[in-house]
């Protein structure tokens, strides 16, 4: 039986695909819609504690524009979708094991703990599922 | 009486008037109003779409000169 849950695969380092995964994040968990994020592959580097937010982000045109023009920080965006609806990241286990890092090796107050590839597809089939 | 609280949001681009609406939402009584000034034109239909989803109530649209002022009853 489907629900209205919104599973994210975030696997990119590009910032307009981590400025569009915040954005959907957070506008859906305020909009009573369960969120459920993995990020894995080289979006992971660009969750790095203690790293300075902005310079991590690779991107385009687009990007040169959302950090001149100052758009909310995706960082901020995906914490606020945390505190104001019902969200949850996770990051996956198997790039974790493979650079060695733990959870406390990223973003502080972001990620739940971390989460494989099988649990997250199965939970998956119960809502709409989108990749960046 | 409702009581009614700005969020001086112009500037701010999408989703960031929509998330400072719904923040201080969380901060007042049922019944009491926010009013946003916002210059993000998404902000004109997201707004009374979220409203409407969620079940709180959008009183009015005004526009200004270069911004519009959205009101927000909260009613649950």
């Amino acid at each position: 039986m489907s629900n209205n849950s919104l599973y994210i695969l975030l696997i990119s380092p590009e910032h307009e695909k981590i400025q569009m995964a915040a954005m959907i994040a957070s506008v859906a968990a305020v909009s009573e819609r369960k969120v459920t994020m993995l990020v894995s592959m080289n979006a992971l580097f660009c969750f790095e504690r203690d790293l300075p937010l902005q310079p991590s982000y690779q991107g385009g045109r687009m990007s040169d524009v959302m950090k001149d023009r100052k758009v909310p920080d995706a960082i901020g965006l995906f914490k606020m979708g945390k505190e104001l609806g019902e969200m949850e990241v996770y990051a996956c286990s198997m790039a974790l094991d493979v650079l060695g890092w733990e959870i406390s090796n990223l973003t502080e107050d972001l990620f739940d703990e971390p989460l494989g590839l099988t649990k997250f597809l199965n939970d998956a089939e119960q809502g709409q599922l989108v990749t960046l | 009486m409702s009581n009614r609280t700005q969020i001086d949001a112009r500037g701010a681009f999408c989703p960031g008037p929509l998330m400072e609406v719904i923040a201080a939402l969380k901060l007042i009584e049922i019944g009491d109003e926010i009013e946003v000034l916002s210059t993000d034109q998404g902000t004109l239909k997201d707004l009374p779409e979220w409203c409407a989803k969620v079940g709180h109530e959008h009183v009015e649209t005004t526009q200004h000169d270069g911004y519009a002022s959205l009101v927000v009853r909260k009613a649950k």
